[in-house]
């Protein structure tokens, strides 16, 4: 289990996180929801150990992926080579062959055989969504971090995202997604956080309670 | 064999000198100036250190620091420095100061998930300097790293304050010794400017093929 206890984080005397304490489930979904600066990317962040927080303590010693919300594919390597670089480092002859194989076979898996040599320039929001989140699972985490997974994707990819991140779960990991895009979290996640000013505000299960959602956007504005 | 012809083959056996001396600053610039760059972003007591190195350099004529380097170590340490160390380390560390700030610039411009994303793998931090953030940032920064080997190549030309036989100082002896100087100054001028547009077309080949690269 992600043990998250008594976060607090502040920004130049801004505070973006206060007293955040969540316990996740393994291999379960977790949605983190809010408008814009109510800390959800912090929250993830600090999970990662991007931010240290200045209080409170985040008990989890496994391999956590992250997948930005701009992507942050190396622009300058291939597909290919985004998929196999950080693994490869410490590998030996053997293990690097076995990557650029499971590389291979991860982007026939999100539908992006082909694309191995080229570069991220060239591909499209959903590709290299994929691209990114292929890049994530190479290392084979345990829980996979995602930051507004759909943002500025057509509702076609985001269905895509929605079924990626659903097969992805199946597979054991634990994923936590931070969106502002309600029914796609009601859609993926058996539990959904709202966070406001740094705070928890609701913490439900989207299957229980449908009517719930709706509260939810209105508690939005 | 006429004058004119026996005049630029005078001057243009000058540029031997004149390459040597921006083959070897342009390499030292680009090392020192890559290692002041990384080594700034390291911690607070490195970046004041180079911050003064750097400010120290750009601050003070690059024909002042030739002559401090050429007259004071033999004085220091009993030891002299031939025409073309002496230029090198001179034009060298001048121009790392400058690559310096340019790589800084280019630095702050690159998104900082780049970073973040090195970090989030796991890239420990000489691979991403090395493979992740440098060779984006020198591709990105390749017009004025063209731009600073340019005015280096022009600055070799100060060699001659201290007696380097380059492009430069083959013009003045010619015209000296001939009392004329129009010829043997379009001379060299013609063969600066030629070596110019040579840099020019290199790098607009490698940067074509940075382009080429990216949208196969």
């Amino acid at each position: 289990m992600l043990k998250i206890c008594d976060i607090c984080k502040s920004f130049n005397g801004i505070e973006v996180l206060n007293n955040v304490s969540l316990d996740i489930e393994e291999s379960s979904i977790l949605g983190l929801a809010g408008s814009s600066g109510s800390g959800k990317s912090t929250l993830l962040r600090c999970i990662q150990g991007l931010e240290i927080p200045d209080h409170g303590t985040i008990n989890y010693d496994r391999k956590i992926g992250f997948m930005f919300q701009d992507f942050n594919l190396f622009p300058h390597m291939t597909v290919l080579q985004n998929l196999v670089y950080a693994p490869s480092l410490r590998a030996t002859a053997d293990e690097k062959k076995r990557y650029i194989d499971k590389a291979r076979d991860m982007l026939k898996d999100l539908g992006i055989a082909g694309k191995e040599s080229t570069y991220p320039g060239t591909l499209s929001g959903g590709q290299k969504q994929r691209v990114a989140l292929a890049r994530s699972l190479m290392i084979d985490p345990e829980v996979l971090l995602c930051d507004e997974p759909t943002s500025g994707l057509d509702v076609a990819t985001i269905e895509d995202v929605v079924g990626l991140l659903r097969k992805v779960n199946g597979l054991g990991v634990t994923i936590v997604v931070a969106s502002h895009d309600l029914e796609f979290l009601a859609q993926i996640c058996g539990r959904i956080v709202l966070l406001r000013q740094g705070k928890i505000l609701l913490d439900i299960d989207p299957r229980d309670n449908p009517i719930a959602i709706e509260n939810l956007k209105n508690s939005y504005t | 064999m006429n004058r004119i012809t026996a005049d630029f083959l005078y001057i243009g056996s000058g540029i031997v000198l004149t390459l040597e001396l921006l083959v070897g600053s342009v390499l030292i610039g680009l090392v020192g100036g890559v290692l002041f760059a990384v080594a700034r972003r390291c911690n607070t007591v490195c970046k004041a250190l180079i911050n003064g190195i750097v400010s120290v350099v750009r601050g003070t004529p690059v024909i002042l620091q030739l002559s401090i380097i050429y007259f004071t170590i033999p004085q220091v340490f009993g030891c002299k420095l031939g025409i073309i160390p002496t230029g090198v380390i001179a034009f060298g560390i001048n121009s790392s100061a400058y690559v310096a700030e340019i790589l800084r610039a280019g630095i702050e411009n690159l998104p900082k998930g780049q970073f973040e994303v090195s970090r989030a793998l796991g890239i420990p931090r000489f691979h991403m300097w090395k493979d992740i953030i440098l060779p984006q940032v020198l591709m990105n920064i390749l017009p004025a790293l063209i731009n600073e080997t340019v005015t280096l190549l022009k600055e070799t030309a100060l060699i001659a304050t201290v007696g380097g036989m380059d492009i430069m100082r083959r013009s003045q002896v010619i015209a000296a010794e001939q009392y004329e100087y129009f010829i043997p100054l379009c001379i060299a001028a013609f063969i600066y400017y030629a070596l110019v547009l040579l840099i020019e077309f290199i790098g607009r080949k490698v940067e074509g093929l940075k382009r080429y690269a990216e949208n196969l």
